[in-house]
């Protein structure tokens, strides 16, 4: 196996984990982006490609868990949507004070636990595909994100949007949000229910039979990644200020492939959040070169889908070297 | 448990005094058509070592699960310590003191050590969080149980995917010691364990012992049993047959109600033959661990690999078959140099190789039976095409030759006992027509009968001129089968016992180097 690979390769050192790759890809979009865009590194320009980044960042983070325990969960997109058209319609409904938009908010976030709940009952007690069982659940949740909202609309209050792209605690309120996504993640970490998941991911069997709860684990693993699908909505409301039931639907995927580039592994066991992040981010750098390159459309998703796989493929290389 | 569908595991009344600490009644299993267990029977008195018998496929395993709460019985009655119980989950099983450990191993390869150990009893911190420094230093004790017998890298940060089989098998134990289970099952604990280990093994069940804790002992090695334990009880068939004192048994009368007359295949001895030029040189080879070690065997040669567990046997045979760098030295088969980048060269060359670790190297989870068979052949034939129809039956002849128990071959292979599974991958090499067959601990799990047969089917093999390297942590076993014996510590041949010096003696005094 050693001979077979690029020496380079064999030169780092050995205890390099799968996300290095993405790691080092990602520090060399900041600084191709940096010099091609002038003034990448203001403030208002960094806070404004996060605000763009943050939704990905997110959905990212709650399927890490999922696939942690070796599942899959491709209804985020949907959650996202169906939480979108709630929340601004509970708004509408509710008048246009800060007591309407904190209304919203919870109905938004009360409707991604549902969510979630439904997709762990059916894969962690009725025992459905993750695959198929989630594919189908995306289905519903946005048919009924068209049954509430049929077309984009229903603005949300200044308030909203204003506080989102503004500043709380003297902190940008996308960065805030950011910082803590990343302490909750951090906190998971230690806990012993991130073990718990990787056990279940690793070996199934064996988790039963040292006494875990398989399904209440896996259940919360479908209720977390749900209710950061629903962060990521009331995000991207703040963004776009209005409803849209069409909202996401590039979430599903784009999430699973800033989870595998952070180095989970989505056949479960291995990984973790924080790789999702960097996986998250460095996606969205993608398309933030290939758009101050000067880059024709139609070659955008070829480069991304390029580069995503040329970081994978380095990720399994570093890998496999152990 | 139908018999008493009243009781539920909690709460429990009082404990009675004078309740077995097992006593399982008429137990029945049936998993779909296939009856497991037809009338199960256990008794095991408190503070007492008792040893559960019988032939692959027989039901022990599946008789230990249901006491451990892993699979629920069709019928019967379960009593522990006087109280009738149903556990419906490990979890239940467990919190009434009873604590298995599972011959497949119920660990979780991508974690550490200590996370396996404890895991779902993680020791935390008063904000919840994992209590890193307890986790390592309660890790660490119960590693020290073992002392130096555990071995390089068994440590509580190290991951399981990286241990020697033996490792693992270690960490399985302490799983279930940590718990302090007041009734523990051992399904076959010592199946890779070097005799070094497995006295201390054996030291730590006598001092639970001593302690009150009450053991079921399952393994298919009686000299084991008759040294540990109190009491057998023999199963056949998923029936109990037997429930005996083992002061007032022997070897032979327990092996007869296990599995009818076998007959011993006793010591090898080699047919005078001209010496027939070697089919594989190792010179100076190395890798790994490995240091420098030169051999040769000859078609007809049986040679084996001895010293304590983890010294540098498995490592030279996957080296051999291309499963793990062989970096330094030189290969020659039939004279010509060759290098083995991976098993399909080796494969290609007519090696095969048998591993000990099923979990790890051989199973082809959730395929069939069939498909665990035909993997090699379909390999070495370079079949792009399955004709099922003329290989089934010739991969059958094989399995029955070591007489695999199975119900049918499109089964899936975990429906399979453990030792039939092990069957099915010697099978597997076997049915490949090798020159070179590199055992590597073959006869992990699998029963005295089958193993009677395998050995006499492998000196078969070698009269007919096929090569062997065998490895075996059962130093009887090695002694038995090998022409020559080639002593390994520390990843280097310290010895060569062949005529006169091949014998427990030597053997045992080189392993241990110059300590013992
Ligand atoms: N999950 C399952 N599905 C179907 N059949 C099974 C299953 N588990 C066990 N069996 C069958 O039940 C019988 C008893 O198996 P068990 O594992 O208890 O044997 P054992 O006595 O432990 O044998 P060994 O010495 O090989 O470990 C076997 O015939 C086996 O094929
Ligand atoms: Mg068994």
């Amino acid at each position: 196996m050693k001979r077979a690979l690029p020496s380079a390769l064999s030169a780092l050192p050995a205890a390099l984990p799968a996300w290095a790759i993405t790691a080092a890809a990602l520090t060399v979009l900041v600084i191709v982006n940096g010099l091609l865009q002038p003034g990448f590194f203001d403030g208002t320009v960094l806070q404004s490609n996060l605000t763009t980044f943050l939704p990905l960042v997110l959905v990212a983070i709650g399927q890490t868990y999922v696939v942690l325990a070796g599942d899959i969960d491709l209804s985020v997109g949907a959650v996202a949507a169906l939480v979108n058209v709630v929340t601004v319609t509970v708004i509408a409904a509710t008048g246009d004070g800060p007591d309407a938009i904190l209304a919203g908010l919870a109905a938004g976030l009360a409707v991604a636990l549902a969510c979630g709940l439904v997709n762990g009952l059916l894969i962690g007690v009725v025992g459905l595909q993750p695959m198929v069982a989630t594919f189908g659940t995306a289905i519903l949740f946005s048919a009924l994100a068209l049954r509430i909202l049929p077309q984009a609309g229903l603005p949300v209050p200044d308030a909203y949007w204003q506080t989102y792209g503004g500043a709380v605690l003297g902190l940008p309120t996308v960065l805030l949000i950011l910082l803590l996504a990343i302490g909750f993640v951090a906190l998971l970490a230690r806990r012993p229910f991130q073990t718990w998941l990787k056990a279940v991911g690793g070996n199934r069997g064996g988790a039963f039979q040292s006494g875990l709860d398989l399904r209440r684990i896996r259940l919360s693993a479908y209720l977390i990644s749900a209710l950061f699908a629903g962060f990521a909505a009331l995000c991207l409301t703040g963004e776009t200020a209005s409803g849209d039931p069409l909202l996401g639907q590039s979430l599903g995927l784009g999430s699973v492939s800033a989870v595998a580039l952070g180095g989970t592994l989505l056949s479960g066991g291995v990984g973790g959040a924080a790789g999702s992040i960097l996986g998250a981010l460095l996606l969205g750098m993608i398309g933030n070169v290939i758009f101050f390159a000067g880059l024709p459309f139609e070659y955008q998703t070829l480069v991304q889908g390029l580069i995503v796989l040329a970081a994978l493929a380095g990720g399994v290389l570093v890998a496999r070297r152990r | 448990m139908t018999g008493t569908p009243e009781t539920p595991a909690l709460p429990m009344p009082a404990p009675t005094p004078l309740g077995p600490a097992i006593e399982a009644r008429d137990i029945v299993k049936r998993f779909g058509a296939v009856q497991a267990l037809g009338n199960g029977r256990l008794t095991v008195g408190r503070g007492e070592i008792h040893a559960l018998l019988g032939a692959n496929g027989c039901g022990k395993s599946t008789l230990s699960k249901i006491i451990a709460g892993t699979h629920a019985a069709t019928a019967g009655s379960l009593l522990i310590e006087g109280r009738p119980v149903r556990f419906a989950t490990p979890r239940e099983a467990e919190a009434a003191g009873i604590a298995l450990f599972y011959q497949e191993l119920s660990l979780i390869p991508p974690l550490s050590v200590a996370a396996n150990i404890f895991l779902g009893r993680e020791p935390r911190t008063r904000a919840g969080f994992i209590d890193r420094t307890r986790l390592r230093a309660e890790t660490e004790a119960l590693i020290a149980l073992f002392g130096d017998t555990a071995g390089p890298g068994l440590t509580p940060d190290a991951l399981v995917a990286d241990l020697t089989p033996g490792q693992r098998q270690i960490v399985e134990i302490l799983k279930v010691l940590s718990k302090s289970p007041r009734i523990v099952i051992m399904d076959e604990a010592t199946a890779a364990l070097d005799a070094r280990q497995v006295a201390v093994f054996f030291d730590i069940l006598r001092a639970r012992r001593a302690a009150g804790v009450s053991t079921v002992f399952i393994s298919h090695r009686l000299d084991e049993v008759f040294a540990l334990c109190d009491r057998v009880t023999v199963m056949r068939n998923g029936e109990t047959v037997a429930d005996l004192c083992i002061a007032d048994t022997d070897q032979d009368s327990v092996v007869r109600l296990m599995i009818g007359d076998v007959r011993k295949a006793g010591r090898r001895t080699r047919a005078d033959r001209p010496a027939a030029a070697p089919l594989l040189q190792a010179d100076r080879v190395g890798g790994g661990r490995l240091r420098d070690i030169t051999l040769a065997v000859a078609p007809g040669e049986i040679l084996g690999l001895g010293g304590l567990q983890g010294q540098g046997q498995s490592a030279l045979l996957r080296g051999l078959f291309g499963a793990d760098p062989l970096t330094a030295g030189r290969l020659r088969l039939d004279g010509q140099p060759v290098r083995i980048r991976a098993p399909a060269d080796a494969v290609a060359r007519g090696i095969a190789y048998v591993s000990g670790d099923r979990v790890a190297d051989a199973v082809l989870a959730g395929r069939s039976i069939f498909e665990n068979l035909a993997a090699a052949v379909l390999v070495r034939e370079r079949r792009w095409r399955v004709g099922a129809g003329t290989l089934a039956p010739r991969l059958a002849g094989v399995a029955a030759s070591l007489k695999t128990k199975y119900a049918g071959l499109d089964d899936a292979i975990g429906t399979l006992s453990g030792g039939n599974q092990q069957k099915v991958f010697i099978a597997r090499w076997l049915a490949t027509g090798p020159r070179l067959l590199l055992l590597d601990d073959p006869t992990k799990g699998i029963d005295l009968g089958a193993k009677a047969d395998l050995f006499a089917l492998i000196r078969q093999l070698a009269d007919s001129g096929v090569a062997i390297i065998l490895y075996s942590s059962e130093e009887a076993e090695l002694l038995d089968q090998s022409d020559r014996i080639l002593v390994f510590n520390g990843g280097a041949v310290v010895t060569e016992l062949s005529g006169p010096t091949l014998d427990s003696f030597h053997l045992t005094r080189a392993a241990y180097g110059d300590a013992a």
